[in-house]
């Protein structure tokens, strides 16, 4: 029973890594995309991106820039904490990334310093990046790691139960200048007011 | 752990509730539960003779009058609370516009503060002198009462060195050390 199970659980990773296998190659058709394949909890997502492969190019299509996807797991330290630094580097150069973090006194910025580093000589080995300098971090976030649980004494006999916290830190790498988030101006944003007023309607009305 | 000292507390607060209660039972006299008991015109009030509640009820009300009650939150705070608060931008972490690269080294340094790299530079030689000195002085408490002058290789002590302890180390002299 156990091994058919286990046999059934095999089968449904071959297929699933098949499908994501077709997907790719088949120039990646659409309806498919919504389909929810099951997730374990061992499956690591993030890194399975790099092995993505597009078909190659046609002369008339501008060149798509490279992406490396790179991920460290447990690391000792609070989700929350990390996402701080995960948000402060969103969108800068790589060059800009790596000195925040390197005069940064927090413990999530010198891991996460080596994760970018990782992620930079990554790029340049395996994913036929030109200029190491020529990449800007498009995503970063942190999530929750596996938590071990501890007891926590309490005065009156009472115990809670302590959470030792771990995260995963996760980085998308892409080629190219960072993109300049646009700037609104004042007359933009009152020229935006007065159109919401002017679009304001009444319902059911003739 | 919080809702397990809150629990004992309220029952604490429901036991002292439900003997004020039966003392104003007892005073109106609508409580019809004593059954012997003498005839006495009109209400009065029954001295209990149990010490155990009096003792009891001394603690509670002396504890609800000291602390004058416990904060607690009234209501659960709603995750779009918590984010508006976690994600307010003062709690962000501020971007430093003082970092410049080191003249000397290359590597990057925060302005008007030593290079990291430069200062560790420095420190290895420093112990090594140290190591030095404390061969030639050969125990602790044993440093002369004098100036010392760090020579490197192919250096004489100039007219200046005459007095002073000389602690030679048998490698050229770095770039940053002048004599």
């Amino acid at each position: 029973m156990a091994a058919a199970m286990r046999g059934v659980a095999f089968i449904r990773n071959i297929v699933g890594s098949l499908h994501l296998r077709l997907q790719i190659l088949g120039g990646a058709s659409q309806q498919l995309s919504c389909l929810h394949t099951s997730i374990s909890l061992d499956s690591k997502h993030w890194e399975k991106n790099n092995l993505k492969v597009y078909p190659p190019q046609l002369l008339d299509e501008p060149r798509r820039p490279a992406e490396v996807y790179h991920s460290r797991r447990q690391i000792k330290y609070s989700k929350d904490k990390m996402w701080y630094l995960a948000k402060m580097i969103r969108g800068m150069s790589i060059d800009e990334a790596i000195a925040q973090l390197e005069f940064n006194d927090k413990k999530g910025a010198k891991i996460m310093k080596e994760v970018l580093l990782e992620a930079q000589e990554m790029a340049v080995k395996n994913h036929n990046v030109e200029y190491k300098s020529n990449l800007y971090v498009a995503e970063s976030f942190s999530g929750k790691g596996k938590y071990l649980k501890r007891i926590r004494y309490h005065g009156r006999g009472m115990f809670g139960i302590m959470d030792k916290v771990y995260c995963h830190y996760f980085v998308k790498l892409v080629e190219g200048l960072p993109p300049k988030p646009e700037q609104m101006t004042s007359f933009d944003q009152a020229k935006d007011y007065v159109q919401s007023l002017k679009n304001r309607t009444i319902i059911h009305s003739l | 752990m919080k809702r397990m000292i809150f629990s004992v507390l309220v029952h604490n607060l429901r036991c002292s509730l439900l003997r004020i209660e039966n003392r104003l039972l007892q005073i109106t006299g609508l409580d019809a539960q004593l059954a012997p008991s003498l005839a006495v015109n009109g209400p009065s009030l029954l001295p209990r003779i149990d010490q155990d509640s009096q003792h009891d009820e001394e603690q509670t009300t002396s504890l609800l009058d000291s602390i004058l009650w416990m904060a607690a939150p009234k209501k659960r705070r709603t995750i779009e609370v918590n984010r508006t608060r976690r994600r307010d931008e003062r709690k962000f972490e501020k971007v430093k516009y003082n970092i410049e690269p080191c003249p000397e080294c290359g590597h990057l340094k925060q302005n008007y503060i030593l290079c990291g790299f430069c200062y560790a530079k420095v420190c290895r030689e420093t112990a090594l002198i140290r190591q030095q000195i404390k061969e030639m002085e050969g125990g602790p408490l044993r440093a002369p009462t004098m100036e010392t002058v760090v020579l490197y290789e192919g250096e004489t002590p100039s007219e200046q060195d005459r007095e002073k302890r000389i602690v030679e180390r048998p490698r050229k002299r770095p770039a940053w050390f002048s004599h």
